[in-house]
């Protein structure tokens, strides 16, 4: 025989420098755009830096200030908490539901189309346009009320409206993602599956538990903890639609550092308020993501 | 299905028994298929609503806004407000901006995945399984934890935009197109797609290419690259869509330099000249032509784009 380049136990064969070659750009940018800013950020939360000037060393400083005496970073926290949650718990089943829906649908490529469009759009435009529907008087919707004899709420005028219209527009903006995730994972469901549950006389509702939602449990565990971390952060369609406002009802942790260092210029502490908020977001991932395992024993 | 079956001979009493039961709830599932398709066109309704709402306001005249009450219909379509955009916007400027950013984001994604993905699934060498790890873990971290430190890095490249050698006293890569695409050039989640389709190519087919003498880029280039058309195609769509509508770092490096604002970063910096009852046509024209785009190019390559492509970071 001739010799041959040695080969691993699962296949893949040396081929000298050529990996690193390809890989190369890869880690050059892992470097510059992942492991220096994170520690560039790290270092920036325990200093006090307007960036007109040099960055003075302040410790803990920053954080103890967040955690223990700004009032407005934990409302914020709280309205992180209020958008992720109600976008993650309305979100995830409806595009479930509407996944079983289009998978013995007539024309599902059309309907997935349809529902997918959201996701095609730039969200200042996902932002502006629902401010032209939800308008207090001249929206489309309070039109439709009030031609009917209702008088419709202020959608993005009063603040606990504005928190509920924000995460409906999110949920509508964001259910085609999870919808595709999950018909991806029914179309993976062998027919002959439930044919055999069919035959063994298992009604709908039985093979739905007892067939379906065990095969798609892993998409429904990639899609509730992606979304989460996803509602965690997002703060662009809030930026664009509400600002915040009113009076900082809709304004969620990222929102807050984001103006804290590009409007206030206090860069250590909007980097520190972004550490605890990674933070909270790593931990509460790490829980859900053993909770729905556990679930699945 | 089952039940449109032949009967077959020797059938069991069992089956027949299912049969029964399932001819009983017919009335009641088309019942129930009726009322699914009615939901569903209530919520593709839904779906649609704010767009139509869009392209309807763009037609509005000022006759229509000031009339009493407002009306929602135009009484004239006034089809000129896409000509208006291009003429009382920068709408040709941001447009190139758009089309020249995602093209470079695109294409370097494509280019960085593609040699990426190839090097993880397809050689054995020290780190394989660490760095692996790295393009799964990163995948984690939010975007919002790198806007400030990148704005800096970025800042205070030494001897670009004016800096000095320790990076001081200019504007470093603000300011130029680098600092729109430089933080996009590697995505970790085309890297892993790439690799996951890697992985399903047979090495024999390497080994065959190598005892044949070919050298290993030209194996790559040759024989692999071609192979993974279908998965190109679908990270290209994805990287398209999402660059077009990325927002919140463009608008934060151009926000002083409007000669590299993008559609929706501009639309959204000019918001404040909207505010007038009859500029909201402008600004709905606007973001209609800031959607097209992305539209027209997702239904022109969707037959290429696989939804279990999209999900196969599931498994």
């Amino acid at each position: 025989m001739r010799p041959r380049a040695p080969v691993g136990d699962d296949g893949p064969a040396a081929g000298g420098a050529a990996p690193w070659v390809f890989l190369a750009p890869l880690l050059i940018f892992a470097f510059v755009f992942f492991v220096l800013p994170l520690g560039f950020s790290v270092w920036l939360s325990f200093t006090r830096w307007n960036p007109l000037g040099t960055p003075s060393w302040v410790g803990l400083r920053q954080f103890e200030y967040l955690l223990t005496r700004d009032d407005a970073f934990w409302r914020t926290i709280l309205n992180t908490f209020v958008f992720a949650f109600g976008f993650v718990a309305i979100g995830v089943p409806l595009a479930l539901v509407l996944a079983f829906a289009f998978s013995r649908a007539k024309g599902k490529a059309i309907w997935r189309q349809v529902y997918y469009l959201p996701q095609l759009t730039n969200i200042v435009a996902i932002a502006y346009l629902w401010q032209f529907v939800l308008d207090d008087r001249d929206g489309l919707i309070n039109r439709g009320l009030a031609a009917i004899g209702l008088r419709g709420p202020d959608w993005l005028t009063d603040p606990t409206m504005a928190m509920i219209s924000v995460v409906l527009v999110m949920i509508w903006y964001d259910a085609g993602k999870n919808m595709l995730i999950f018909s991806a994972a029914l179309e993976a469901v062998d027919q002959e599956i439930y044919d055999a549950a069919t035959l063994d006389g298992a009604g709908a509702w039985r093979t739905l538990r007892s067939v379906t939602l065990p095969i798609i449990r892993p998409a429904f565990t990639f899609a509730t903890i992606t979304s989460f971390i996803t509602g965690m952060g997002f703060f662009s369609l809030i930026l664009a639609m509400t600002g915040g406002g009113p009076r900082g009802a809709t304004e969620v942790t990222a929102l807050y550092t984001y103006r804290m260092a590009f409007e206030d210029l206090r860069m250590g502490r909007a980097s520190a308020g972004a550490l605890i908020l990674f933070v909270i977001i790593g931990l509460l991932s790490l829980l859900q993501f053993r909770a729905l395992r556990e679930r699945a024993r | 299905m089952t039940v449109s079956d032949p009967v077959v001979a020797g059938e069991t009493a069992e089956i027949a028994a299912n049969r029964r039961l399932l001819s009983g709830g017919t009335l009641r599932r088309q019942a129930g298929g009726v009322l699914k398709y009615v939901l569903l066109t209530l919520g593709a309704g839904l779906m649609i609503l704010p767009f139509a709402d869009m392209f309807i306001g763009a037609l509005r005249g000022p006759a229509d806004v000031y009339a009493n009450p407002p009306r929602y219909l135009p009484a004239e379509p006034q089809w000129g407000v896409y000509a208006r955009v291009f003429a009382e916007l920068p709408m040709g400027r941001w447009f190139a901006n758009s089309v020249i950013v995602t093209f470079l984001i695109t294409a370097a994604q494509v280019a960085t995945s593609v040699t990426a993905g190839y090097a993880l699934a397809k050689y054995e060498f020290r780190g394989r399984a660490a760095i692996f790890r790295l393009v799964v873990g990163a995948q984690m971290f939010p975007f919002f934890l790198f806007i400030i430190p990148i704005f800096f890095i970025l800042r205070f490249v030494p001897l670009m935009g004016g800096n000095d050698i320790a990076g001081q006293g200019g504007s470093g890569l603000l300011g130029t197109y680098a600092a729109l695409c430089l933080p996009f050039l590697v995505t970790w989640y085309g890297v892993f797609l790439m690799r996951q389709f890697f992985l399903a190519i047979p090495d024999d087919l390497m080994e065959a290419a190598r005892l044949d003498g070919a050298n290993e880029y030209r194996i790559f280039r040759s024989i692999m690259l071609p192979l993974v058309k279908p998965a190109i195609a679908t990270l290209t769509l994805f990287s398209f869509v999402y660059h077009w509508n990325e927002f919140i770092w463009t608008m934060t490096v151009t926000r002083s330099a409007p000669e590299l604002q993008t559609l929706p970063v501009g639309i959204y910096l000019l918001s404040g000249a909207f505010e007038s009852l009859d500029q909201k046509s402008l600004q709905q024209a606007a973001l209609a032509v800031s959607i097209l785009p992305v539209i027209v190019v997702f239904l022109a390559l969707q037959r290429l784009f696989v939804a279990s492509d999209f999900a196969s970071g599931v498994k």
